[in-house]
């Protein structure tokens, strides 16, 4: 039990949700108290699309009627006749479902009309409340995987590739996955499906045709091509999209999975590197001053925090003073991939600690995910919110990964970056000094809250023009 | 009018909604959210901006904190009234009272938020009371948290006449304390009888100035109101008059009733119409006899123009918040067509006069299914969709002028002037769908 003011994923029930509105032709049914209806309001706010949220809620109800096993019949059966163009039907719980120990149900499910066939009842047996929305989406799209995936009669007899990217409501699928998409027309690589963001539920059947699996998003994708690996032999590309060296090292990979001529994919990447790709371009312009001797600090999921820390380190030079993620279910891996450009990584999933570390190391720039905007805005360091979750919604999404997300960064960077380093950075000289006093008084501040405190505090006496923080200065603060 | 029930599954938003709305409305409380990840994951989502929404994210000291149960252990007894006490030492300042919000899944870990509060109570010396989330609601409304806030606020307000402490300075001590007072400075009871007081239950502080003025004329003394900081909520007991502004606080009138206060059961301040019998059976409850019927025609006729534009426009509600039934008889009676109206739940007995009110034409369908709407909505092609956040995008999307239900909560409909400002938003909608249907794109 402790007491926090922001969360970086939601419950694994989310995550469920979010991979079965990503794939065309699956409907969710959400198992849920009546009170717990938010997702039809977040999918329309976020994806401003016009496109209804493809979820029925089965409502647990505590008072008389049917059973409960009978509701939930009643209500699946109801979702797939509701839903004629559903070829999948996924069966969510919410955290107090599970709680109050809602099962799964095996049914079959009726013949639609639509297709001429039942659809696939997808139900998620592994769902306990302590899943998290990542972890919980990964699983999910590996049991729609499963369910579908059939074993092909041959590979597709041009090479193809399987695009793993982030599902919906996450930070600008779409575009991740075209930029992806773009690059292996130049190659001559073939996508034979975009997963799970557009997949529909006929290309999940034919994943095992595809030459190799492109893993943009391995947070949601990890399970899903670990038993296509398995089970239909189909190796996988993981290095995180980011940055002109990883894009690179990916085209290399299927260039060689797919038996390219390696000079053909060598073309490819010099002809990016000198069309599209800036962030090359950007390293070589600035001067060093604008790089050397600077310190970034990341935080996010994974692949972000791991693509742009070798990124900012190795192409733009860097020094990563830490890197963190909140996914604690992938730590062991988190640290062993940051180890190799940072001393300091760790897991986290408080913002209250992120945001002590960074009041901590007070990094030249922050990388982070929009839970970080307000402790970089109240410190006065650069912020960049490029990790999921994020906040905005643009309509016209543009990728941070492949050559035409590297000169995204560029060009982010280039902003962040522009006022030359403080001539004595020393990082504790940042804010006004303190009073004894509001020294003894701040140590009463409960630990979790002491440093957002310290930053009101000091923000304040700025404000009022006080070289130092008195106890009356902490007072107005937290009024 | 027919009532349907359509048994489905309507588009509402949890009630946590209502989270960060009601941290700023009452500054001097503190919210205590305890639940799960879910649970503070949906009070997050839903404070930011919402399809068809104005409203903006809410400042970040203005999302509560949580307490974030682990689903996997039953809580020790006191571990939650220590965090409580810490989240109150954490936000500054002298809180007047703690809400714990405690959701559904806090119970179902064996959580007591009742037993918590009052150890925490004991702990911090100030009022600390646990609301709860899920009710026993079938069909929860979007707004039912303030519901249960204001039935706790009910029970903390005092039920004998406090002294008269000295005047606080001008701008300090809240709307209603200012405008207690006004009502016994024009008017002189003498041997008419001193009115019983009056105090408002629901509303926001443009409404409910207005309605204590619209009061005081007659002679009542509206006292107070709720939801309100602490220091300044009324005396509810025996001998007041509660009056519900909003439809959807049932029950806090049934707890008001309960400690004896006379609860009014009348048209609801929305509309013209609706607010002038509000003020004339309140003041009557008060004992004071009025006749509004010149008023009304007044306010009216000063708001003719609206009124030409929205005189056979034909409106949907899809409903969500509970306030669709009043705003629909408003509407109706400013010569709209209501199509349909959309209502999860309905308090039959709460909304008595508001149903009698409606026009013999107007169909109410209790706990409508989402999808069907949108297949009615399609059918009868409406003027305008007053749409819950869910329903927004996909009808704007199917080419339907739509206006957010909650963002006409946020605007105010109540009294006269609320009147106005609905009639007053109406008419911006079809002025600017009509110049964006002019271009030639």
């Amino acid at each position: 039990m402790r007491i926090s003011h922001g969360l970086y994923e939601g419950p694994g029930s989310h995550g469920v949700l979010r991979v079965a509105a990503s794939v065309e032709g699956a409907h969710a049914v959400l198992r849920a108290y009546p009170e717990e209806g938010y997702f039809a309001a977040l999918h329309g706010g976020r994806t401003r699309s016009g496109d209804p949220a493809p979820v029925t809620m089965s409502l647990v109800r505590d008072e008389g009627g049917g059973s409960r096993e009978g509701d939930v019949r009643r209500d699946l059966l109801a979702a797939a006749r509701g839903n004629p163009e559903a070829e999948a039907i996924v069966y969510a719980r919410s955290e107090a479902a599970l709680l109050s120990g809602e099962g799964v149900l095996e049914i079959g499910l009726p013949e639609s009309p639509a297709t001429g066939r039942p659809p696939a009842l997808v139900t998620c047996p592994w769902e306990t409340p302590l899943l998290g929305e990542i972890e919980a989406a990964d699983l999910a799209l590996a049991e729609l995987v499963k369910a579908h995936a059939k074993a092909p009669r041959g590979r597709s007899p041009a090479p193809s590739v399987n695009v793993f990217g982030p599902p919906l409501l996450g930070a600008n699928p779409e575009a991740e996955a075209r930029e992806m998409e773009r690059l292996m027309g130049l190659l001559g690589v073939e996508v034979n499906a975009r997963v799970p963001l557009g997949a529909s539920v006929g290309e999940l059947a034919r994943l095992p045709r595809a030459w190799a699996n492109v893993v943009l998003y391995r947070e949601v994708g990890d399970e899903a091509t670990l038993f296509l690996q398995d089970e239909f032999g189909m190796p996988r590309v993981t290095t995180p999209a980011l940055g002109s060296a990883g894009t690179g090292s990916i085209l290399r990979a299927v260039g060689e999975l797919c038996s390219l001529d390696p000079q053909r994919v060598q073309r490819a990447v010099w002809a990016e590197l000198a069309r599209t790709a800036k962030l090359p371009w950007y390293a070589r312009l600035a001067i060093p001053e604008t790089f050397r001797g600077r310190r970034v600090a990341l935080f996010g999921d994974f692949t972000y925090p791991l693509g742009l820390g070798y990124t900012l380190a190795r192409e733009v030079g860097l020094e990563v003073a830490w890197a963190g993620t909140y996914l604690v279910h992938l730590e062991k891996d988190f640290l062993f991939h940051a180890g190799t450009f940072t001393d300091d990584a760790f897991v986290a999933d408080d913002p209250d600690a992120v945001a002590a570390r960074v009041e901590e190391a007070a990094p030249d720039l922050l990388v982070g995910t929009h839970l970080e905007a307000e402790v970089a805005e109240s410190l006065g360091i650069p912020f960049l919110p490029l990790c999921p979750p994020v906040a905005e919604r643009p309509f016209v999404e543009r990728p941070l990964m492949g050559y035409a997300g590297s000169s995204v960064l560029a060009d982010a960077l280039e902003a962040a970056l522009r006022e030359p380093p403080p001539a004595q950075p020393p990082p504790k000289a940042r804010g006004p000094g303190w009073t004894e006093e509001a020294l003894e008084e701040l140590e009463e501040v409960p630990a979790f809250l002491r440093g957002r405190a310290r930053r009101l505090a000091e923000e304040r006496a700025r404000a009022v023009g006080s070289r130092e923080v008195t106890p009356e200065i902490l007072e107005e603060s937290r009024l | 009018m027919t009532i349907l029930n359509e048994s489905g599954t309507p588009d509402v938003v949890s009630p946590l909604w209502g989270l960060s709305p009601l941290a700023e409305r009452l500054p001097d409380a503190i919210f205590v959210l305890v639940g799960t990840r879910a649970d503070a994951y949906t009070a997050l989502s839903l404070c930011g901006p919402l399809p068809g929404s104005r409203q903006t994210r809410h400042a970040a000291g203005a999302v509560p904190p949580f307490v974030l149960l682990e689903p996997d252990s039953e809580p020790e007894g006191g571990a939650l009234a220590s965090r409580v006490v810490e989240a109150a030492a954490g936000s500054g300042g002298a809180p007047e009272v703690v809400l714990i919000v405690a959701c559904r899944s806090a119970g179902l870990l064996g959580v007591d938020a009742a037993f918590e509060a009052e150890l925490a109570e004991r702990r911090l010396g100030v009022p600390v009371r646990a609301v709860e989330t899920s009710g026993d609601a079938k069909n929860p409304l979007a707004t039912d948290l303030e519901d249960a806030v204001a039935q706790t606020l009910v029970g903390l307000s005092p039920r004998e006449a406090r002294a008269v402490e000295k005047e606080e300075p001008a701008g300090k001590g809240g709307l209603l304390n200012r405008l207690r007072g006004r009502a016994t400075g024009r008017a002189s009871f003498g041997d008419r009888g001193t009115p019983r007081p009056v105090v408002l239950l629901g509303g926001l502080e443009a409404s409910r100035e207005e309605l204590a003025d619209e009061l005081g004329r007659t002679g009542v003394e509206v006292v107070g109101g709720v939801p309100d900081s602490v220091r300044n909520l009324p005396e509810i007991g025996e001998g007041t008059v509660v009056a519900p502004v909003d439809p959807y606080l049932a029950r806090a009138a049934r707890a008001a009733e309960e400690r004896g206060a006379t609860v009014v059961r009348t048209l609801l301040p929305v509309g013209v119409d609706g607010t002038a019998r509000f003020v004339q059976d309140v003041a009557g409850a008060a004992g004071r006899v009025t006749g509004e019927a010149g008023r009304a025609r007044e306010v009216w006729s000063s708001m003719e123009y609206l009124r030409g534009r929205i005189r056979g426009k034909r409106v949907f509600f899809t409903g969500d918040t509970g306030l669709e039934v009043p705003l629909a008889r408003f509407l109706a009676n400013a010569g709209a067509v209501v199509v349909e109206v959309g209502t999860p739940r309905l308090e039959r007995r709460f909304l008595a006069a508001e149903l009698g009110a409606l026009g013999s034409d107007v169909d109410v369908v209790e706990s409508p299914e989402w999808r069907a709407q949108l297949g009615r909505v399609e059918e009868t092609r409406p003027d305008v969709v007053v749409a819950s956040p869910g329903l927004y995008a996909p009808l704007v999307a199917r080419g339907h002028l739509c206006r957010s239900s909650l963002d006409l909560l946020s605007l105010d409909p109540r009294g006269y002037e609320g009147a106005r400002r609905v009639l007053a938003l109406l008419a911006r909608t079809f002025e600017r769908a009509e110049e964006l249907d002019a271009l030639n794109l």
